[in-house]
């Protein structure tokens, strides 16, 4: 028996779903955390995105689809099987107009060390506040001069009146696994 | 009156807190790694009856020991190596210790020999050894530890030579040599005083067909050729040796069968190490070996063991000349000034809530001029200063000047140890 391990919550779940679908997987959808193929051997776990490399590390799950925003902050060295079409996005640096060298600042971030490695390549200090969302207000009130996170369009930024200063990161979502012939013998059982 | 002039005796060195600083790091990390393996430190006396050390170094090295009266006329002598001291401590107390019994140790040493490069009369060992056990399988656990600890310090060009002692007394068997100690100690010499030497040497005490004997020694480019010249010796406990080592995933490229390796100590029994780098070359950075009965001399029981003693010195230069020491910092990562006198208990208030978060903060003790204060941040290489001047109390912040860029940044007072706790460090 194979394991995907997929996000429970948020962006990348009804995509995900939609890709397992589309690949041929047969499956009822009933909110439970742990859901059988109909028309093959694999179970289809939903799990916290931040999670999912943890459970292959772990050797719980065999797959996974993640964003490879999520394996860049964990350092994770899990295999790229697929490039996915969805969860396309950007890590990015902001902050207000007028802003532009970082030296000695406080940058607010849900990505304290992809923040620290672009800050160790490009050799600035600065001091990273880990916050959990929302991060995108608090240099207007006075939490953090910058901030380090996640776009998609750039309009939440906009509206916070943050300007790009630097990209971090392209991601989109990618299948993971241990074996791409599991995978391989997997669609071809269907 | 004359003044007592400020000297310290030749050999010896003292280090102010830079040096220290460096020198501390580099401890922390060693015993990190031997703890990780799980070896216990131990520490022995510094002070001996003369009969704990003597006898043990052979000729040359019982003349390097520092032997001397104390005021109730007794001998006394200092520890030429941590080895003997941990024999004398196992003799001692086996029957409550656990066997095997693993240990480091990292302690001073002393050897009256001619100051050089390196080798100072007074110098750290840092020793691991497993006693109690004649299993191959310490011998490959010390040399892993010898590579994660050279490894994890930066090194990137050590190589581990090794040999085995039962190897080359096999080979002065079949050489009809007849003083093998003496030849021996003559071989360990190689890398000192060169081929031609050893060779002159060893026709000198009588063994007659020491060019071959040398030029059997010689390693070859790779292992493989190395062993293929022992064709016709058991070399079958240095092949186990290398199968454990890969096992335990040491790089074959850092272990070099090196046969004309020999340890002039008189106790090596097995397999023997010695570890060069051209990033130090100053001689070996770590040496020692198997050896079986050492505790003998101090109780009726025997126990073999294996041990290596890590040049602390060596290692310090080697990395010094890397440039891997460059930004280690003193103690202090924040100086907290005070403004004026009426400020007092600000600065006071602002550097008890550092210390009690855990950053490494001091004051200034007076209310003094703030270019004195920051004089004295920038003397020791505090990279942050603390002003609470009184636009900084009207408002409950504080304003940080970064001594290595001399930007000033004023934040609410409760975020400066968050700040300060979390500043990247490039």
């Amino acid at each position: 028996m194979f394991r995907i391990a997929i996000q429970s919550k948020g962006r990348l779940c009804e995509p995900s779903l939609k890709f397992l679908r589309s690949s041929g997987f047969q499956f009822e959808f009933n909110n439970e955390l742990i859901l059988k193929c109909k028309n093959a051997d694999l179970e289809i776990i939903f799990v916290r995105n931040g999670d999912i490399p943890i459970y292959l590390e772990q050797a719980v799950a065999d797959f996974g689809i993640v964003g490879k925003n999520v394996l860049y902050e964990g350092n994770y060295s899990l295999s790229v099987l697929k490039e996915l079409d969805f969860g396309i996005c950007s890590l990015v640096i902001a902050a207000p107009e007028g802003k532009e060298d970082l030296d000695g600042e406080r940058i607010a971030t849900s990505y304290p060390n992809s923040l620290k490695k672009y800050l160790v390549k490009k050799k600035i200090n600065a001091s990273i506040i880990k916050i959990d969302g929302s991060v995108e207000v608090s240099p207007r009130l006075g939490l953090a001069d910058a901030i380090c996170d996640i776009t998609q369009s750039g309009k939440t930024l906009e509206e916070n009146r943050l300007k790009i200063l630097d990209k971090i990161l392209d991601s989109n979502a990618v299948l993971v696994g241990k074996s791409k012939s599991d995978w391989d013998k997997l669609i071809k059982s269907l | 009156m004359d003044k007592i002039k400020p000297i310290i005796l030749k050999g010896t060195r003292e280090y102010l807190p830079e040096e220290m600083a460096k020198r501390n790091l580099v401890m922390a990390k060693i015993c990190k790694v031997f703890e990780r393996f799980g070896y216990d430190s131990i520490e022995t006396p510094i002070i001996n009856p003369t009969q704990t050390i003597l006898g043990k170094y052979g000729e040359e090295g019982d003349k390097l020991t520092y032997n001397f009266k104390d005021n109730g006329n007794r001998d006394i002598c200092l520890p030429y190596d941590l080895t003997v001291p941990f024999a004398r401590l196992v003799a001692a107390n086996w029957p409550q210790l656990p066997m095997p019994f693993k240990r480091y140790q990292i302690q001073k040493v002393w050897r009256a020999d001619k100051p050089q490069k390196g080798r100072q009369r007074e110098f750290y060992q840092c020793d691991i050894d497993i006693i109690g056990s004649k299993s191959l399988l310490c011998e490959a656990e010390v040399a892993k530890v010898i590579n994660s600890l050279f490894s994890e310090l930066g090194f990137e060009k050590f190589v581990i030579k090794l040999n085995s002692r039962r190897l080359l007394n096999d080979i002065m068997n079949k050489f009809e040599i007849k003083d093998a100690k003496a030849s021996i100690q003559i071989i360990d010499k190689l890398s000192k005083v060169g081929k031609k030497v050893v060779i002159e040497m060893l026709v000198k005490i009588g063994v007659e067909k020491a060019e071959e004997l040398m030029s059997l020694l010689e390693p070859e480019a790779t292992n493989k050729k190395t062993f293929e010249k022992f064709d016709d010796f058991d070399t079958s406990e240095l092949e186990e040796f290398f199968d454990l080592c890969e096992n335990l995933k040491i790089p074959s490229e850092r272990l070099q069968f090196d046969p004309s390796l020999a340890r002039g100590l008189d106790y090596y029994t097995g397999i023997s190490f010695e570890v060069f780098s051209e990033e130090a070359p100053f001689g070996a950075l770590c040496a020692g070996g198997r050896y079986d009965d050492l505790c003998s001399m101090f109780c009726n029981k025997d126990f073999s063991g294996v041990g290596v003693a890590f040049g602390f010195a060596r290692i310090m230069l080697g990395l010094e000349s890397m440039g891997k020491l460059n930004n280690v910092k003193l103690s202090s990562k924040v100086l907290v000034t005070i403004f004026d006198d009426k400020s007092i208990n600000d600065s006071l208030s602002v550097y008890n809530d550092l210390i009690e978060s855990g950053v490494n903060s001091e004051m200034y003790f007076e209310a003094a001029k703030l270019a004195k204060q920051f004089k004295y941040a920038d003397k020791k290489n505090i990279p942050f200063v603390i002003i609470i001047g009184d636009e900084e109390k009207a408002k409950d912040e504080v304003t940080i000047k970064n001594m290595v860029s001399g930007k000033q940044k004023t934040i609410a007072r409760k975020q400066l140890c968050s700040y300060l706790n979390n500043y990247t460090n490039v």
